[in-house]
């Protein structure tokens, strides 16, 4: 009963670590067609044990960003390496202080769990805004969700900006608008060290609620800061009844992450279980809307968004 | 005439006091100990983390022991409980794992005494093992269940030694698994896939010393004083188990100390007290 060759707490060591780490772990190397013997060579060449810890975090931060994963971190005591350019590179196409205006949420949303929501447009669309899936609610949340928006004629979720968390809370948000339980999904998991050793996939299902369901129209509103539980979370509701997904593309962010960690006490998140949309392509680049939008200045500038507006128009023009 | 009938009638009736004086029924102590202890803890996990986590726990064992009839003296019955906490560190004290497990065995022992004041057992046992450990940074994974259950084979040994005008008891008590099963994650699932999506595939593994070997080693003395016995002593673990290509282990160095105490239970209709046990439920 060997156990696993340890790492020596020096820089080259925990270098080794990291590489062996992500080399056997990482889900996405062949998927995303990098070549990580060839990356962590290059920076290996960068790596001497009288570095600094900032400079030594900098040029291990560096090197998991050729992952181009926002769900590949290094945390240390004093900083947390990230790799944003999913969003950063892309159009906000979302305003807190848009939302806020009296014509969405104003001053007196309500709140329920880790929902605000509020009737918009003349009290004939309800609108939701989830900023994150950290943020748990209860069936009792949504009923009463639900009720006061009992004389509208559709519902406006908006995940823009929502950067994920609990994924049972995607789940259970998506159920109150299936009518049956639905496969929406597949998942898999690292079997063995190879790039491509990977499990049988396993249906991702979701399930119809049994007290709660809302079978009037519904638009999802996504951005790229949509990313993780929140692509999870659209990437059930493309295939629920009633739903469109209006905006941007979604970030990504389709691999479950775990961690582990270095002899310096580093802790290490990377991607580990690839998921996969109900026609089993992955979903880390994230999910096209069904209507592209986009805010638009001029609109922004009258106190308008464009996104949810669009989201009221195509709700109104359901029969 | 009358003298004699009243002799006879005092004989009767003293052969009459006597026999309800003497009570000659036997009746099984059982043997328990409750024990203490602080314990130091390694822990490696590798689901969790590829480091080993050392630090501090405090235990509770419960140990009942009594023979199966009054007039088998060779073969007891014997359960006991144990419950361990800890909170372990990484090498470079950036995290700590937590740990809480509970242990139950049941099991019988075959008694021999080969010479005066030296008694020997041996046993076989089933226990249950659970645990929990915890790195609560972590993400995804935070939490591993310890969950097994094995067939065990035990040794004891006893000595009685006369000190100081005390009869000390002397133990020494070893046991290991032999084969079990056990609960052991892959190294790549997560939790949610485990228990959200009821993909358990690969998690239940047949142990035996091919894949899982410990020993629990306990040497313990019983010091009795006026009222009470003391029960002190120190414990090593060392479990080590190899599933999904990870292996994991856990040791633990524990300083003991408790009491041992024999005692009888009166119950029911059929198990009554003697009249000269008094007790607050007549």
């Amino acid at each position: 009963m060997d156990e696993s060759p340890t790492f020596s707490n020096t820089n080259q060591g925990n270098f080794d670590a990291l590489r062996t780490i992500i080399d056997k772990k990482y889900c996405y190397l062949d998927y995303k067609n990098i070549n990580w013997d060839s990356i962590s060579n290059v920076y290996q060449k960068q790596v001497s044990d009288t570095l600094s810890e900032f400079a030594f975090f900098d040029i291990m931060g560096k090197m998991l960003g050729e992952l181009k994963d926002g769900h590949v971190n290094l945390y240390s005591s004093f900083d947390r390496s990230r790799y944003w350019k999913w969003y950063t590179d892309y159009p906000a196409n979302f305003s807190e202080e848009l939302i806020k205006s009296s014509r969405y949420l104003g001053d007196n949303y309500r709140i329920a769990g880790g929902l605000r929501y509020a009737r918009i447009a003349n009290d004939s669309v309800g609108y939701i805004y989830y900023e994150s899936f950290s943020s748990g609610f209860s069936d009792s949340n949504m009923r009463y969700v639900m009720t006061y928006f009992k004389d509208c004629k559709g519902l406006i979720i908006d995940v823009r900006d929502n950067g994920g968390g609990d994924i049972s809370n995607s789940e259970q948000l998506a159920s109150y608008f299936f009518t049956e339980e639905t496969v929406t999904g597949y998942m898999s998991h690292k079997m063995g060290a190879g790039h491509s050793d990977f499990s049988e996939l396993v249906e991702i299902k979701t399930p119809a609620h049994k007290t709660l369901q809302w079978q009037r129209p519904v638009v999802v509103l996504t951005n790229r800061m949509s990313y993780s539980a929140t692509n999870d979370f659209v990437n059930r509701m493309k295939i629920a009844p009633n739903v469109i997904i209006v905006g941007d593309k979604t970030g990504g962010g389709g691999g479950l992450p775990l961690s582990s960690e270095l002899p310096n006490g580093w802790l290490v998140r990377f991607s580990a279980s690839p998921m996969f949309n109900s026609n089993k392509q992955h979903t880390e680049w994230g999910i096209d809307p069904d209507l592209q939008d986009s805010i638009k200045k001029s609109d922004e500038i009258k106190g308008i968004d464009t996104i949810i507006e669009r989201g009221i128009k195509e709700i109104k023009n359901k029969p | 005439m009358k003298k004699n009938i009243f002799l006879v009638l005092l004989l009767i009736i003293s052969l009459f006091i006597s026999a309800q004086s003497v009570d000659e029924k036997k009746y099984l102590l059982k043997t328990t100990t409750n024990t203490y202890g602080i314990s130091t803890i390694d822990l490696l996990d590798p689901y969790l983390s590829p480091l080993v986590y050392n630090g501090l726990g405090i235990r509770y064992d419960h140990d009942a022991i009594r023979f199966l009839s009054t007039e088998n003296k060779k073969i007891s019955l014997q359960n006991n409980i144990k419950f361990l906490g800890g909170i372990t560190f990484n090498p470079t004290n950036t995290a700590s794992m937590t740990y809480i497990g509970m242990n139950y065995q049941l099991g019988t022992n075959f008694h021999f005494q080969p010479i005066k004041r030296f008694r020997l057992r041996a046993g076989g046992f089933w226990d249950f093992d659970l645990g929990s450990k915890m790195i609560s940074r972590n993400i995804n994974n935070p939490v591993n269940i310890d969950l097994a259950t094995n067939l065990n084979l035990s040794g004891v040994a006893n000595y009685n030694l006369t000190f100081c005008k005390r009869e000390l008891g002397l133990q020494l008590a070893v046991q290991t698994p032999i084969l079990g099963c056990m609960f052991v994650p892959l190294a790549g699932a997560s939790y949610y896939e485990m228990f959200d999506l009821w993909n358990l595939s690969k998690t239940t593994h047949f142990s035996s010393l091919h894949n899982k070997r410990a020993i629990n080693g306990t040497f313990s003395v019983d010091v009795p004083f006026n009222t009470y016995t003391l029960h002190v002593g120190m414990r090593y673990q060392g479990l080590k188990y190899k599933a999904n290509d990870m292996v994991f282990e856990r040791n633990e160095l524990s300083l003991l100390i408790g009491t041992r105490f024999d005692m009888i239970t009166f119950a029911g209709r059929k198990i009554k007290a003697p009249k000269n046990f008094i007790s607050t439920n007549e």
